[in-house]
């Protein structure tokens, strides 16, 4: 919280590496405030801390059977705050998953290749577009 | 009067008696006061009738005659001036008048003595003369016409020889233009097409889902059906122009024959059909011919026969029909169950884009360009070709072709060799103008592990090759500065190399080929490039006893000594900052071994749920540490397998070499990690 004007991401992934190498991509090519969490369950403890946006990885339950999956996850971050844009990230390219994600409110979908950095840098920033739309919206609106 | 008076004046008389002109005197007041006989002749009258007359009534213009008699009275006399006399009957006579005063003695003037002279025979022989000249010049002149007509008749003729002869020029011209801007735009068409099908091929090569290899798989077979559309046209184009060369060279026929009926057992086995081949062993065992059009002719109908078959079976048949001391003659069948064709189609099916209905096409697809080319094909050999057909049963399309007889033993046809063959070292040199397919060449070989240099011209390539030696040289033939050709005249007989050259081309005509040996090429491939067979060909070329046992390594056993990690990625996406490195290493030390253990478990277990997600999380890390993408396509493999939940054979293998691949990363990263340690304290 000592950072307000840097946007904070949250990244979970239980792929250590992929997370890392994300961390890096991010950190050299914006000035983003990066939190990393290698569990579902880490990160829902951790969204006191306000994150801008969350890059959730769909599969969390790969080798500790009962961990929280993705969508779990992803609905417990929506049930804390509805307004949390969460982007999905995933090595799946089932278009069945990328319409579940969606169904459980996932701003987008991003699946996991050497491009994926780009293309969630793509959705981050159509986020805050899509905000700042929305609350030019609200403001005319109340003024109507 | 005295009498030579007399006699004189008896003399003058009988003189003006005598003269065949008419005299005649006339007083002043012009009437005729004395004549001769000559003047009674011409007039027709009597001298008394005569005497005292008016003497202008007897001309027919008696006004005129009046003027001409005052003009001598006037001025003493006149000379030849022309008049006519008509005669009683109404003859005319011309006359010239000359004419003069006479005096008495005191110089009165008493009258004028005229001579008429009769001049109807000068003018007669001058109208004649005047006729003949006009006739004579008319007769000329129609000469001079005709000639003038004739004239334009050679030239109408020429005009029109000439427009006949600039007709057959332009429409040579025209064909010749065709032919050209056919074989300009196959270049131009196949070129692109070469660096999308290539390059499709590389990518199908590279790491991807399911889906994305369907897609490229499609992307694929479309260009390679342009590709051979593109072919046909050309084909026919050739065929049309006479163009078409048929080769002759020693081939085994039975051999040939199966070869090519592999290609179809997929897709025969696709549509659940019957390929039964019917092959006469009376049938020499080598001929010669040109394989390769013949395999064009069979691959053609035996598709066609595929294509409009949906159940039932297709029968290739040979059958030695004569046999002399030269020469076999054998027919082939292809006969199907299919759709069959109409009667009344049968006799166009043959020509240029014609399907048996409209309908055809759109339901069968095909430009209706196969069976035409068949047909030049086999005519052009000399051959025949018939069809008999019946709707909902089938069609039999037969053909008849000689061949040449021969002791020589059949080209040993290129075995192709297999990519993963070990064969590394081979230096290559590209000379190829065109960027997009430098870049599909380069690809192509560092996928090969050859090492490779381009050289956009033959002029670069052989500066080059004067600098460095290379194994084998891929040579396009159309490029600028120096084409193909030129550049290998050079290199064969300036240079005296004998580095194997292989053309590139994607015009195959066979005057090409020819033209390419001639130089001295050792081989050719056609563009787009088959990869296997381009393979194949270096390998073949540079090594010429291939030795065959020693091919057989397989790439983990070989793998012990080669590194399997490569820190290229991790260094590029790191910026090559060693504690970002050694940051991911660790990580990857970390979570590697009890992946590893997970998908043993999993498969041990059956538990092909836990296997998946093991293998899942291991995926990405192959391409983050260099890993080869041989083994991501083995974990999606047993990605695959598990996700269908089923026991498949190959899977403990696959496991074990996954298992393998990562505990020797493991130890190499271990070893990488040390090295960055040690490097950077």
């Amino acid at each position: 919280m000592n950072n307000k004007n840097k946007i904070k991401i949250f990244l979970v992934d239980d792929d250590a590496l992929f997370l890392k190498l994300l961390e890096m991509d991010f950190l050299q090519h914006a000035d983003f405030e990066i939190e990393t969490f290698a569990t579902g369950e880490l990160c829902i403890e951790n969204l006191s801390h306000d994150p801008d946006v969350i890059i959730l990885d769909y599969v969390l339950d790969g080798l500790d059977k009962n961990a929280m999956n993705g969508i779990e996850t992803l609905d417990r971050i929506k049930t804390f705050d509805e307004r949390i844009p969460v982007v999905m990230l995933s090595s799946q390219d089932k278009i069945e998953v990328a319409i579940s994600c969606m169904h459980h409110k996932a701003f987008d979908y991003v699946v996991k290749s050497e491009t994926a950095f780009i293309r969630l840098q793509k959705a981050i920033n159509s986020i805050f577009s899509f905000q700042k739309l929305e609350k030019q919206l609200n403001w005319y609106m109340e003024r109507m | 009067m005295s009498i030579i008076n007399r006699h004189e004046s008896q003399y003058a008389r009988s003189l003006i008696e005598a003269s065949l002109d008419p005299l005649v005197t006339i007083n002043t007041k012009g009437k005729i006061t004395d004549m001769n006989e000559a003047l009674a002749n011409v007039t027709g009258m009597t001298r008394e009738q005569l005497t005292n007359t008016d003497f202008f009534d007897y001309f027919t213009e008696p006004q005129k005659a009046r003027e001409v008699y005052q003009e001598v009275f006037a001025n003493g006399s006149v000379a030849d001036s022309p008049l006519t006399l008509r005669h009683g009957n109404g003859k005319l006579t011309d006359v010239l008048f000359n004419g003069s005063v006479y005096k008495d003695n005191r110089g009165n003037v008493l009258g004028v003595v005229v001579v008429a002279r009769d001049v109807t025979d000068q003018k007669r022989i001058a109208t004649e003369l005047n006729e003949a000249k006009v006739s004579a010049e008319r007769a000329t002149k129609v000469a001079e016409e005709a000639t003038k007509v004739a004239e334009e008749a050679t030239k109408v003729a020429e005009e029109s020889k000439r427009k006949a002869e600039n007709a057959t020029k332009i429409a040579e011209e025209a064909v010749k233009a065709k032919q050209q801007f056919l074989s300009n735009m196959s270049h131009e068409i196949r070129t692109p097409m070469n660096a999308i099908i290539g390059f499709t091929k590389v990518l199908l090569k590279t790491d991807l889902t399911a889906r994305q290899k369907e897609y490229l798989t499609a992307i694929k077979m479309s260009g390679d059906s342009l590709i051979v559309l593109i072919n046909d046209i050309l084909d026919l184009a050739k065929v049309d122009a006479g163009k078409m060369t048929f080769e002759q060279t020693p081939f085994k026929m039975a051999l040939s024959l199966s070869a090519m009926l592999h290609l179809f057992e997929t897709k025969i086995q696709e549509k659940n059909l019957k390929l039964v081949k019917i092959y006469d062993d009376n049938i020499p065992e080598v001929l010669v011919g040109d394989p390769v059009r013949l395999h064009q002719i069979i691959l053609n109908l035996v598709s066609n026969a595929v294509k409009f078959t949906s159940n039932g079976k297709i029968i290739i048949s040979t059958h030695l029909l004569c046999e002399d001391e030269k020469n076999v003659t054998i027919e082939f069948a292809v006969t199907d169950t299919g759709i069959g064709i109409p009667e009344n189609k049968l006799e166009n099916i043959f020509e240029n884009f014609q399907q048996a209905t409209s309908g055809t096409s759109r339901l069968y697809g095909g430009t209706g360009l196969g069976l035409a080319i068949v047909k030049q094909l086999v005519e052009a050999q000399n051959g025949t070709i018939h069809v008999k057909s019946q709707v909902g049963e089938g069609s039999t399309f037969s053909f008849t072709l000689s061949f040449l007889k021969t002791n020589a033993d059949a080209e040993s046809e290129l075995a192709i060799v297999e990519p993963d063959a070990e064969i590394r070292n081979i230096k290559v040199l590209v000379a190829e103008d065109i960027a997009i397919n430098q870049l599909l060449m380069k690809t192509i070989l560092d996928d090969f592990g050859f090492e490779r240099d381009i050289a956009e011209n033959g002029k670069i390539a052989i500066e080059k090759l004067k600098a460095t030696s290379y194994d084998i040289i891929l040579m396009d033939l159309q490029m600028p500065e120096m084409n193909g050709f030129e550049a290998t005249n050079y290199i064969r007989n300036t240079m005296n190399s004998k580095v194997p050259i292989i053309a590139l081309t994607a015009d195959v005509t066979t005057v090409d080929l020819a033209k390419c040996r001639a130089v001295g090429m050792n081989d050719y491939i056609a563009k787009p490039v088959d990869e296997r067979l381009l393979y194949s060909k270096i390998v073949g070329l540079v090594k010429k006893p291939v030795p065959v046992l020693e091919q057989k390594v397989h790439v983990q056993n070989s793998g012990d000594r080669i590194k399997c990690i490569d820190m290229d990625y991790l260094t590029r996406r790191t910026k090559s900052n060693p504690i970002l490195m050694m940051e991911m290493i660790s990580l990857y030390l970390e979570q590697t071994p009890p992946l590893i253990s997970a998908m043993k478990q999993g498969l041990q277990d059956k538990d092909w749920n836990s296997l998946y997600l093991a293998v899942h999380k291991m995926i990405p890390s192959f391409s983050i540490m260099g890993i080869s993408s041989d083994f991501e396509d083995m974990a999606k493999k047993v990605q695959e397998f598990a996700s269908t939940q089923k026991q498949a054979e190959e899977m403990p293998a696959l496991v074990l070499q996954l298992e393998n691949i990562c505990v020797q990363a493991c130890e190499e990263l271990e070893e990488e990690f040390n090295s960055i340690k040690n490097t950077n304290p």
